[in-house]
């Protein structure tokens, strides 16, 4: 469950996201003979999404233009004899709008006949299947049997629009919102609908294949089965995955996701609209931001080092030797942060250094210093860490201002002896990983906290410790956006087992000695963090969110 | 009544397609005429005169023309000299034989509509009647009579000619601004409607060939004197195209409200000896079809054809006798439709092609029982549920072909072969 909490900026809205004042005009119309309080200047489909009722469509996307093209919201307005569709009329106080009828009914019947008759009917080995809006719709407005006899019309399969999204143009029903989408949203104008009348086919331009890093989305957007991401096809069945929502953590931008798991793990990630983030979208860089937290990448137990000996043992023993080593250390002890954890992390480990540890030599690595504040314009920025702002209020906050020349003077001259390094989590972010690892590696002793894990680290012979932490989806937290959104996230399942969070770390060496406290979840107890009633909750304007679907 | 040369009164001679020539016939003088007049009169004038949308709708011309916003955007006039409505060539021949004539009356009704910007779009397979009219603009842009300060009147106003690609789609007034603006052909949604946002996303007037040139005549006799022709509510002259089964098939021009059958039995000499009349298509081949019987008391008007559960369209009578069969000729008509269908709506884009597949099966002897309701049930569904109306296009005919010559198509389904002409089956659908 996310919850937004403003903290010391003021969300910067996103220009994509439509969202609507929240003083705007009302007005009373009446929707299958119910009054309804809409907002002025809505158009019929908002007006049925405002007041929570269904309306059968395809092409209308609340983030993009209007097409008016699959004819599916076809409504009944009084004194007006033909049906119109929802999606391009706006209402006007007093208008009395039905789509309960039997005229609406056989239409929308009719119209989903329309788009299904040329539609292959292999739903079996479909990868849509189970969140198709073909099925979800045939079942609500549909359920009759097609008396379409003639051969079904041939169109391309399996093509590779770029090097992540593939096009089944036979599954495509020409709704073109991932045209609309790479012209009005990523503006990349790749895609294009070619040839006319029923031989039309979705397609890209030569030599500019979809490879714009928003092209998942198209996927995302696309009802049917036509576009899907060649990362997460034919991987999992939808009905075998629970989802959670969460913050992606790919960048300073922290879009608002959900991930999609089973027992194995994470398979793939989707935006969940939040008109004060990321509206509806996500990057396709973000998309990738689950496969450092499955098991394959991940460190499994705690690891030491010593005298050319390794030993591995559970996370919590080394946690508790850490502990003893560190509490009274003094100056000689250093540590390292990266953007990688939340707040309530940060604010653990910094004032257990301060305080316990007794030393302000707190640091603070940046991965890409050069890129860091770029922006795509849209979405994607150059700080890709979810929480780099979090981290500098914690360390404002506790009056910590220490320069990496300092730690790497004091590494030369010997002043500094243990280095706990709280590492990258996605270390793909992290080009400096190798130059740190081997700078970081001539202190006496490194203690390295990492969720994942890495052959550097492995290979290197001091006094080394490896300690296996929580990734972002294990642990519950907050992290601050580049605008200072403070966004809160729940656990949603743990990968890990041994692994510690950097709070459960500071607690296990606070009690050293002790009898503990800290339990380790199991691997088998994947409950979603979120329970029905929560969604929504917290979030702003929320009238679209993906809970209701995307249709 | 008769046939009346009021538009076409030069059109036999050569010379009218030259500058000089139409101005020997008095060409231009009422352009002057126009120029020295108030615009808004002229709108009045062409209000007044009953002109209505030669192209097929039947549009009230003057009072299209009053939908312009009064905001100070630029405007712009476009001529829809697409004409691809299958059966339809008069405009054709007004741009072979009079080409000055419209860039007159195009001119007239810029400066009406105070525009400085008008546009020709021409389907691509006019490439004869595009020379034409590109020669004519070369001299009248020679002349002074386009572009800057035209006869001294301080008025500006360019026009150019743009080729098409040849889509049916493009004579639609949306499709045809989509193709101008350099995008696919393809209809937009409306509302906003080109009168608000059009060309470019700005006001824009288009108009069809016979009409913007009909604002000549308008402008010389008034509105009075071309409301001699014509009836109270269809006024004035249109030049109709007739095809088909007749002796003398052609252009003709004739007062509104004239006799279908006076127009086929004495203008076009009549059918072949031993034929019978079986039925006329009236306006184009997406106007539903008239029986024999209807053709009766059939009158050339927007009124009576409209009351025959037809229409006007653009004037294009295509006469079929009894030799014919009626479901080849719907599936002709079908193909058509299924080829143009631009494919951005679904019901228009899987309708058209699925009742070109039925009717193509029945043709070759694979129908089945059924199908003629089935025909019925989708033409029905497509009707009046897409942006633009070439999904009526298309299953108008197939519903007033079926429902009215129902016993060819169940025997044709029954028999395996046609009820006209036996068992022969035509290889004339191509794809």
């Amino acid at each position: 469950m996310l919850k937004s909490v403003t903290s010391s900026g003021v969300a910067a809205p996103q220009a994509t996201t439509g969202a609507t004042s929240p003083q705007a005009k009302m007005v009373t119309i009446s929707i299958n003979g119910k009054e309804v309080e809409v907002k002025e200047g809505s158009t019929i489909i908002e007006a049925y999404y405002q007041s929570g009722l269904d309306i059968a469509h395809y092409c209308w996307h609340p983030g993009l233009s209007i097409a008016g093209v699959c004819r599916l919201c076809m409504v009944e307005i009084e004194g007006n004899p033909r049906l119109q569709i929802a999606c391009n009329t706006t209402v006007v106080a007093g208008m009395k709008v039905n789509n309960s009828s039997a005229k609406v009914k056989d239409a929308v019947k009719w119209g989903l006949d329309f788009h299904l008759i040329n539609h292959p009917l292999d739903c079996p080995i479909c990868d849509q299947a189970g969140e198709c809006g073909l099925q979800d719709q045939y079942m609500k407005y549909g359920q009759y049997d097609s008396e379409m006899g003639e051969q079904k019309v041939k169109k391309h399969k399996v093509v590779d629009l770029g090097p992540r999204v593939v096009l089944d143009s036979e599954r495509c029903i020409l709704c073109s919102r991932c045209v609309r989408f790479t012209d009005e949203v990523s503006k990349t104008h790749e895609l294009g609908i070619f040839n006319r009348g029923d031989r039309a086919e979705i397609g890209t331009f030569e030599g500019k294949p979809l490879a714009n890093n928003y092209s998942l989305n198209t996927v995302d957007i696309c009802p049917v089965g036509a576009l899907t991401s060649r990362d997460f096809r034919f991987r999992q069945r939808v009905w075998f995955l629970k989802n959670a929502e969460t913050v992606c953590t790919g960048c300073s931008t922290g879009c608002n996701v959900k991930v999609y798991f089973n027992k194995e793990g994470l398979f793939r990630m989707k935006p969940v609209y939040n008109p004060n983030v990321n509206g509806h979208w996500m990057c396709d860089v973000g998309r990738d931001t689950y496969k450092f937290v499955n098991k394959e990448a991940r460190l499994l137990e705690a690891k030491v080092v010593s005298s050319g000996k390794s030993q591995e043992m559970p996370a919590m023993e080394l946690a508790k030797k850490l502990g003893a080593t560190l509490r009274g250390h003094g100056t000689s002890a250093a540590l390292v942060l990266t953007g990688s954890y939340s707040v309530e992390e940060y604010e653990a480990i910094v004032s257990y250094f301060k305080t316990d540890v007794g030393t302000k030599n707190i640091y603070h690595w940046i991965n890409n210093p050069e890129t860091f504040d770029s922006f795509d314009g849209l979405l994607f920025r150059g700080d890709k860490n979810p929480n780099t702002r979090g981290l500098l209020e914690v360390l404002k906050a506790q009056g910590i201002s220490g320069s990496w020349k300092e730690l790497v003077d004091g590494i030369g001259t010997g002043a500094i002896k243990t280095v706990v390094v709280a590492g990258p989590e996605n270390q793909a972010n992290f080009p400096d990983m190798k130059v740190k690892i081997a700078e970081l590696s001539k202190v006496a002793k490194l203690v390295w906290l990492t969720s994942g894990k890495n052959a550097e680290l492995d290979a290197l012979t001091g006094d080394v410790a490896l300690l296996p932490v929580k990734s972002y989806v294990e642990k519950a937290g907050s992290f601050v956006n580049h605008a200072g959104l403070r966004q809160q996230v729940d656990r949603v399942m743990t990968v890990v087992p041994g692994a510690v969070s950097l709070t459960e770390l500071v607690d296990l060496m606070k009690e050293v000695g002790d009898a503990m406290t800290v339990k380790s979840t199991a691997a088998t107890e994947t409950v979603p963090a979120i329970s029905a009633n929560q969604i929504g909750q917290g979030r702003i304007n929320n009238e679209f969110t993906l809970s209701r679907g995307v249709w | 009544m008769a046939e009346i040369k009021y538009l076409s009164e030069h059109y036999a001679k050569p010379e009218y397609q030259t500058l000089d020539g139409y101005k020997k016939f008095g060409g231009y003088e009422m352009l002057a005429k126009a120029l020295k007049m108030e615009p808004q009169k002229i709108i009045d004038e062409v209000k007044a005169s009953g002109l209505r949308g030669r192209g097929g709708a039947g549009f009230a011309t003057g009072v299209k023309w009053g939908f312009l916003p009064n905001n100070g955007e630029p405007r712009y006039l476009l001529c829809n000299a697409d004409e691809s409505e299958p059966g339809t060539f008069k405009d054709r021949v007004m741009m072979e034989r009079a080409p000055h004539q419209l860039i007159e009356g195009m001119l007239i009704s810029a400066f009406a509509i105070k525009s400085n910007k008008a546009y020709i779009y021409i389907r691509g397979e006019y490439m004869g009647p595009a020379a034409i009219l590109e020669k004519a603009i070369a001299e009248a842009k020679a002349a002074g009579l386009i572009g800057k300060n035209i006869l001294g009147a301080g008025f500006d106003c360019e026009l150019d000619l743009y080729l098409g690609a040849g889509a049916y789609i493009c004579g639609e007034e949306t499709g045809m601004i989509s193709s101008l603006e350099g995008l696919k052909g393809q209809p937009k949604l409306k509302p906003p409607f080109p009168a608000v946002q059009g060309y470019l996303r700005k006001p824009t007037i288009v108009n069809n060939v016979e009409t913007l040139a009909a604002v000549v005549p308008i402008i010389r006799d008034g509105a009075a004197g071309y409301r001699k022709y014509g009836t109270e509510k269809s006024a004035g002259t249109k030049l109709f195209s007739i095809s088909g089964n007749v002796n003398k098939p052609g252009t003709y021009e004739v007062p509104l409200g004239y006799p279908l059958m006076d127009l086929i039995n004495i203008e076009c000499g009549g059918l072949k000896p031993g034929r019978k009349l079986k039925a006329v298509v009236p306006g184009g081949s997406s106007a539903p079809v008239l029986t024999a019987e209807e053709c009766k008391t059939a009158t050339l008007d927007y009124e009576c054809l409209a009351q025959l559960g037809s229409m006007l369209g653009s004037g294009a009578i295509i006469v079929i006798d009894d030799s014919n069969c009626m479901v080849d000729v719907l599936s002709t008509i079908s193909h058509f439709y299924h080829h143009e269908s631009c494919g951005q709506c679904t019901p228009c884009r899987e309708g058209t092609g699925w009742m070109e597949r039925i009717i193509h099966g029945i043709v070759h002897g694979h129908g089945s029982e059924g199908e003629v309701d089935l025909l019925l049930k989708i033409a029905d569904n497509m009707k009046g549920r897409t942006i633009c109306a070439l999904s009526d296009a298309a299953a108008l005919p197939v519903l007033s072909f079926v429902t009215k010559f129902r016993d060819e198509f169940e025997y044709f389904i029954r028999e395996k072969k046609s009820k006209v002409r036996g068992g022969q089956i035509y290889a004339q659908i191509s794809h």
